[in-house]
């Protein structure tokens, strides 16, 4: 995404993410579903913005299409970055918006098992240009291990880690490129109450850093962590009450 | 394994193939002249224009026909009688042309090294020089006989040995007995005359190296031959005249004696093909030169073959190359089954692995990206395998006769009760087991237990199996050079085969949609 270039500068707030009109149907067999029917989401740079509601209602789905995972349908609205189409965006492009300039947090995780620790942490780095991001990602995981307190865990494999162990990995994993955005998909989702505080509170070290953040959850108190809370409902965006 | 069998097959056969072809070449040198049964004439002139030319190192005249060989065996009156290919040579000239005098297989010892290594029932070991001398020179010495040298194999009383050596078998070592040559005739005009006979002693028997030629080709004289098949030098007579009293027509000169074949060898470094076309035109301009001449009283041969050794064995080389890409052929069809492993292994790590590929993808990997992975590893599978393939073919066929020998021979006791060993310990580790109650476990040792003794009782049991009986196939080493053509062809091959196994999974793994793959993955 090197060829973009920004409308503001990282400091001063300005519309970072923003989604219009977006609509989203799956198709199980011959039943369509329409899980987003026109969601509209804006999000400053250097905002924290939870996107609360209930299973099903298309949190993740909203996740996914903000992170470039996944299209809207055919006319199905636009999500712009930093000003850029990013829904109309194909292949390459798509591919480094990914890897730089957003970070994903899973409710599961999602480490692969096989790898350690470092190895997991450092991953996106080691995607794309393997020689020369390589260096700079093995710096940067080690950074940021260490600031989550794992420097003693780097060659454990994921199975070894306790549940909030692995997230923290699976967050110094989203920022080891240091994105502008990192999505989180009910980020305690899967941890106890004491573990998902922690977990948070090392979120909002990195919001007070500067970084923005999109969390998705279904846990109003969880919610209640982030500087601006929407709901989503009926596959729309509404505002709380 | 497959590249390592593909490789392993195909040098041998090219080996074998190898061996035939310089064995083809020491029986008929490298360019050979051949008419019809009529023959050709004043081939004694031909042979000094071959002679005189530079790339000619050896030319000897032969009449090569067929016949029927009555032999000394049984005892009684009811002998055996077998057809045979005649050559009637010029032995001396034929040792220039060919292998003919090292072939001569009843020789004695070299040297007592030799004689020692010989079995005590072996008749070399009582020969003289005069047996060589007989062969060389077709005629039995003793005698002042003109003999005949019988193809090894065309004889029952040779039985050839595990070591490849002979020994005569129901006491029938056949030089120095009578066999009884009968020939048939055939006049230029192509009508066929009585058939002739002529009693021969052995004097020797030839061992060239292929069973084709060894089991069917007798040597006799040429000037035997020529006599018996009436191509030799005789009258001419005027039979528009009038006969005398006797009723006999007046002689008005000779005709030349025929030849039916003409071998030329070229000197080193010369090509058969090279000095085929210099023979064919050196036949055309000495043809062309007879014809002219009207004081001749033979015309040559309106046509005649000029072909290379290659062209000439062409039945017999043919065949054993068709054998061989047949073979490579089906071997090759282990390619598919590469490739097949290959994709249904990568096909399932795909399918185990789909999470891992969405979780790839959502931190930014491409779709190229995540075939490539699969790709690689296909590419390293295949070179890793296709190396391995072609060290252990190189292993195998360097050492393919100490393998063949060791097959060959009782498996040594040190082997067998070291095996008998290891099945005690899988036996000892059995009853662990099933002392310890994991099912697995009894399940492994058991089945160590049983392949064990099978090994164990087989290796004891086991008193040699020469795949290759030398008694029964027609050479005595396995060839043990590697093909190094085949073999780089065959490990490329195997590197492509693993690349497209990979391709189709890892196509289907770039194609993973990564929002289905991390929910349901």
């Amino acid at each position: 995404m090197a060829e973009r270039q920004p409308t503001h500068t990282h400091s001063d707030p300005h519309p970072l993410i923003e989604a219009r009109g977006v609509r989203k149907t799956y198709s199980f067999g011959a039943v369509p579903v329409e899980v987003l029917t026109g969601a509209d989401l804006t999000v400053q740079s250097g905002e924290w913005v939870a996107v609360l509601g209930s299973s099903g209602s298309g949190k993740s789905t909203l996740m996914h299409l903000l992170g470039g995972l996944d299209r809207p349908d055919k006319d199905g609205g636009e999500i712009r970055f930093d000003g850029q189409p990013i829904s109309v965006s194909h292949g390459k492009r798509l591919d480094g918006y990914r890897n730089k300039d957003i970070g994903f947090v899973f409710q599961f995780y999602h480490l692969l098992p096989e790898l350690s620790v470092f190895e997991n942490a450092m991953l996106p780095g080691m995607v794309g240009n393997w020689f020369t991001n390589r260096s700079k990602a093995r710096e940067s995981a080690s950074r940021l291990l260490d600031s989550f307190g794992l420097s003693h865990r780097l060659a454990h494999r994921p199975g070894q880690l306790s549940g909030g162990e692995r997230q923290r990995v699976a967050i110094a994993r989203a920022l080891v490129n240091s994105p502008r955005v990192l999505l989180a998909d009910e980020p305690t989702g899967n941890l106890d109450t004491k573990t998902g505080a922690g977990i948070l509170d090392l979120l909002a070290e990195r919001h007070a850093a500067g970084l923005t953040l999109i969390m998705v959850t279904h846990d109003p108190a969880v919610a209640a962590r982030a500087t601006r809370v929407v709901k989503l409902a009926n596959g729309r965006v509404v505002q709380p009450s | 394994m497959c590249v390592a069998m593909v490789v392993t097959v195909v040098s041998v056969m090219t080996g074998f193939l190898d061996m035939l072809k310089s064995s083809g070449r020491q029986i008929v040198g490298d360019v050979i002249v051949s008419s019809g049964i009529a023959g050709m004439p004043y081939s004694d002139e031909f042979l000094v224009d071959l002679k005189g030319m530079t790339d000619v190192q050896g030319a000897t005249p032969l009449i090569d026909t067929i016949g029927l060989l009555r032999m000394p065996y049984p005892r009684g009156n009811m002998k055996e009688v077998t057809h045979v290919q005649v050559w009637a040579v010029d032995p001396l000239s034929l040792a220039t042309v060919t292998d003919y005098a090292n072939d001569l297989y009843w020789k004695p010892p070299t040297d007592a090294a030799a004689a020692k290594a010989m079995s005590s029932e072996d008749p070399r070991k009582t020969l003289t020089e005069g047996i060589v001398t007989d062969g060389k020179t077709l005629t039995q010495t003793r005698t002042g006989t003109p003999g005949i040298a019988l193809g090894m194999h065309v004889s029952i009383g040779n039985e050839r040995q595990k070591d490849g050596s002979y020994l005569p078998r129901y006491g029938w070592f056949m030089p120095g007995n009578d066999v009884t040559l009968t020939v048939v005739p055939v006049s230029s005009q192509g009508k066929i005359a009585e058939p002739r006979e002529q009693i021969f002693p052995v004097v020797n028997e030839v061992q060239t190296g292929i069973y084709e030629v060894d089991h069917l080709r007798v040597y006799i004289p040429l000037t035997e031959g020529q006599r018996l098949l009436r191509l030799d030098e005789a009258p001419l007579y005027d039979l528009n005249a009038e006969p005398d009293a006797q009723g006999r027509y007046p002689v008005i000169g000779k005709t030349p004696a025929r030849v039916t074949k003409i071998l030329v060898r070229a000197k080193p470094g010369v090509s058969a093909n090279a000095l085929r076309d210099q023979v064919e035109t050196a036949y055309e301009s000495f043809a062309k030169r007879i014809n002219e001449d009207h004081t001749r009283t033979a015309s040559m041969p309106e046509f005649v073959n000029v072909l290379t050794w290659e062209q000439q064995l062409r039945d017999l080389i043919a065949p054993v190359e068709k054998e061989r890409e047949m073979m490579r052929v089906l071997f090759s069809l282990i390619y598919l089954v590469c490739a097949g492993l290959i994709l249904s292994i990568f096909w399932s790590i795909v399918v185990e692995k789909t999470r891992d590929i969405g979780i790839l993808r959502s931190v930014g990997a491409s779709r190229l990206g995540v075939m490539w992975i699969f790709l690689r590893y296909g590419f390293i599978i295949g070179v890793f395998g296709s190396g391995l393939g072609v060290l252990l073919a190189w292993l195998v066929i360097r050492n393919i006769n100490a393998i063949h020998q060791a097959i060959g021979s009782d498996a040594p006791p040190i082997i067998w009760i070291g095996s008998f060993v290891l099945t005690g310990l899988c036996a000892m580790g059995l009853v662990y087991s099933i002392w310890r109650g994991r099912l697995l476990r009894i399940l492994l040792w058991l089945l160590g237990t049983m392949v064990m003794g099978l090994i164990a009782t087989g290796l004891a049991l086991h008193h040699g199996t020469l795949i290759w009986d030398p008694s029964v196939y027609y050479f005595t080493i396995v060839p043990d050079q590697v093909d190094w053509t085949t073999a780089w062809t065959t490990a490329i091959g195997g590197v492509v085969f693993s690349v497209i196994g990979a391709a189709i999974p890892a196509s289907k793994a770039a194609d993973i949609d990564p929002v289905e793959a991390l929910r349901y993955g």
